[in-house]
């Protein structure tokens, strides 16, 4: 089943002269329980696509289809539902907020979402990403992988049906990076999401299904893992 | 609330200078109305004494109950259910130790503005007069017998009675004959007819006489052209309402300070679909929240403070004046901080996160 379809999907900024096209005309699907890599140069697109993706821009031509759903039309009242219900972004800049703790991180979107974790499964979940212990302390009082952890914590709570991750294991060491790498993958897998990574850290490969390379705003198959994975 | 509150907690000194400001501005408000209040008791609290509806006075005297000058025989051409008539002059009166300045009411003691008396007797005699309870911290006691400027004459205080201050000078009320005789001297018999005005109690003071000569006017419009009084209230009020703009500009400041230190926090939350309706009411819940605690702080101080000032002051609290004060103060907070309500909504959540 198609979680993501983008479908003539160009973006260029600025016009006449100075246009730039930021993403050549791209078509992409991606489906439930698939973990896929976008790798490739900074300033080759990557960040353009995940955003464009992610309904916080609109591309210059073409759809973006989240669950049946056409992003293009629709207001940014709407998309930023879509966003709420649909997607968990893990961005590079940590998405913490700075004045509540790491449950209250949580609480803030059972605030404005019904529909997260359980109790229990959140536990699991902290149990996993091994931040039991920082429940009650701010993200200034965290260090950069910490942080980080609970960024993906936050992202994974609220059950979407799609995460973007944005350099998700830059801050961290080689054996976190890893667990992080697992955990997204049983994540993709159990709950039956799509994950999608935009990385740099080409010794993540091996977790994925299948890897996009993006050179100068093309986007291509690089590899798929998964033989039963359709393009 | 949840953000509004948990922010606030984290960061106590932030807020609780914002709040500290808010503080100080509604206390000045509260102290300024009280002052506002006192200030015009002072001039106007004889007159409510009366709880009459109006006043005739001749027309020519421009609603001053000083230039008015009738005669008993006018009372005769007022048809209202209930009239009094009155006699006014100031002057200066003296027991020996302290001069004051006084305003001196002619009245007739089975007339309605009769006042009550708290302590000591009614006037009955040519001389005797009730005075304003002021006058007693001014160091007056009963069985005084006061000097009056201008006049050979000295009357005696009987009794005292309680709010009897006529634009801000206390009051010796006594009897019309009293009054003549302190006025006039000799010529107090060739006068004894003069009156300044009938105050009266009727349901439409509008079609109280017909006579050209006479204006019949409410006994509110009446307080308002008291000497000094319109223009002290104007002024007095004016600082109030230019303080609620001050403190709404003040919080409109500290907030679009603080949101925008948190744009690219606000960025992220868009970024993950939390809306702009949500952030908006949590920085005007934030608002609320500290424009109540600072306006009630400052409520507090200001009775404490009024419990302790000297009775010199005039100073009186209206406790339904402040609140209203009070909840102005918090909707104008709550109005500045919409202006950071604009910057929240224009916030690109693309740009903020640095994509």
């Amino acid at each position: 089943m198609t979680a993501l379809e983008l479908s003539h999907v160009t973006k260029s900024f600025g016009t006449g002269h100075t246009k730039v096209s930021a993403l050549k005309e791209t078509n992409f699907q991606a489906d439930r329980g698939e973990l896929i890599a976008i790798i490739g140069p900074s300033g080759s697109g990557k960040s353009t696509f995940l955003t464009i993706a992610g309904g916080l821009l609109t591309p210059s031509t073409g759809d973006v289809i989240i669950n049946n759903q056409k992003l293009t039309p629709l207001n940014e009242k709407k998309r930023s539902k879509i966003r709420l219900q649909e997607i968990g972004f893990i961005l590079q800049a940590s998405n913490l907020i700075p004045f509540l703790t790491v449950d209250k991180q949580m609480k803030l979107l059972d605030k404005v979402k019904k529909g997260n974790m359980t109790k229990g499964e959140l536990e699991q979940l902290y149990h996993d990403l091994g931040i039991e212990e920082l429940r009650n302390k701010y993200p200034a009082d965290l260090s950069g992988g910490q942080r980080q952890r609970v960024a993906i914590a936050k992202a994974l709570y609220s059950n979407p049906s799609i995460i973007l991750a944005d350099e998700p294991t830059a801050s961290l060491d080689s054996n976190r990076a890893f667990e992080v790498m697992e955990l997204l993958k049983n994540e993709t897998k159990n709950k039956n999401t799509t994950t999608i990574v935009v990385t740099h850290d080409t010794r993540l490969i091996s977790y994925f299904d299948k890897v996009y390379k993006m050179t100068d705003g093309v986007l291509a198959l690089e590899s798929n893992v998964n033989a039963t994975g359709t393009m | 609330m949840f953000l509004a509150w948990n922010e606030i907690k984290k960061n106590k000194l932030r807020f609780t200078l914002i709040m500290g400001v808010l503080m100080l501005i509604s206390y000045l408000v509260f102290f300024l109305s009280g002052l506002a209040t006192g200030l015009a008791n002072l001039n106007r609290e004889s007159v409510d004494k009366w709880d009459a509806t109006g006043i005739v006075l001749t027309e020519e005297s421009d609603k001053s109950l000083l230039q008015s000058s009738l005669t008993l025989d006018d009372v005769e051409s007022v048809e209202a259910e209930e009239t009094a008539v009155i006699s006014q002059m100031n002057a200066i009166a003296s027991n020996g130790d302290t001069k004051k300045n006084v305003a001196i009411f002619g009245i007739r003691e089975d007339e309605f503005i009769m006042p009550n008396v708290t302590e000591g007797k009614a006037f009955s005699k040519r001389n005797e007069v009730i005075a304003s309870d002021s006058l007693k911290e001014e160091g007056f006691q009963i069985g005084d017998e006061l000097d009056l400027s201008s006049t050979e004459e000295t009357v005696t205080i009987v009794g005292f009675t309680d709010e009897g201050r006529f634009n801000a000078a206390p009051v010796l009320y006594g009897e019309l004959s009293t009054f003549h005789k302190v006025k006039y001297g000799e010529a107090a018999e060739m006068n004894k007819d003069q009156i300044n005005g009938i105050v009266v109690r009727a349901d439409d003071v509008s079609i109280l006489t017909k006579d050209d000569k006479l204006e019949a006017i409410e006994i509110e419009t009446f307080i308002e052209n008291l000497p000094g009084y319109t223009e002290q209230n104007l002024t007095l009020n004016f600082m109030i309402y230019f303080l609620c703009i001050i403190s709404a500009v003040i919080v409109a400041i500290f907030l679009y300070v603080l949101t925008v230190q948190k744009i690219s926090m606000f960025g992220v939350m868009k970024a993950q679909g939390i809306s702009n309706g949500y952030l908006s009411r949590s920085v005007v819940a934030q608002t609320f929240i500290l424009a109540a605690i600072g306006v009630c702080v400052g409520f507090l101080l200001t009775l404490i403070s009024g419990a302790f000032l000297p009775s010199a002051v005039p100073v009186s609290f209206d406790i339904v004046t402040m609140i209203v004060y009070g909840i102005l103060l918090i909707v104008v907070a709550v109005l500045g901080a919409l202006f950071s309500v604009r910057t929240i909504v224009k916030i690109d959540p693309l740009k903020a996160i640095g994509g």
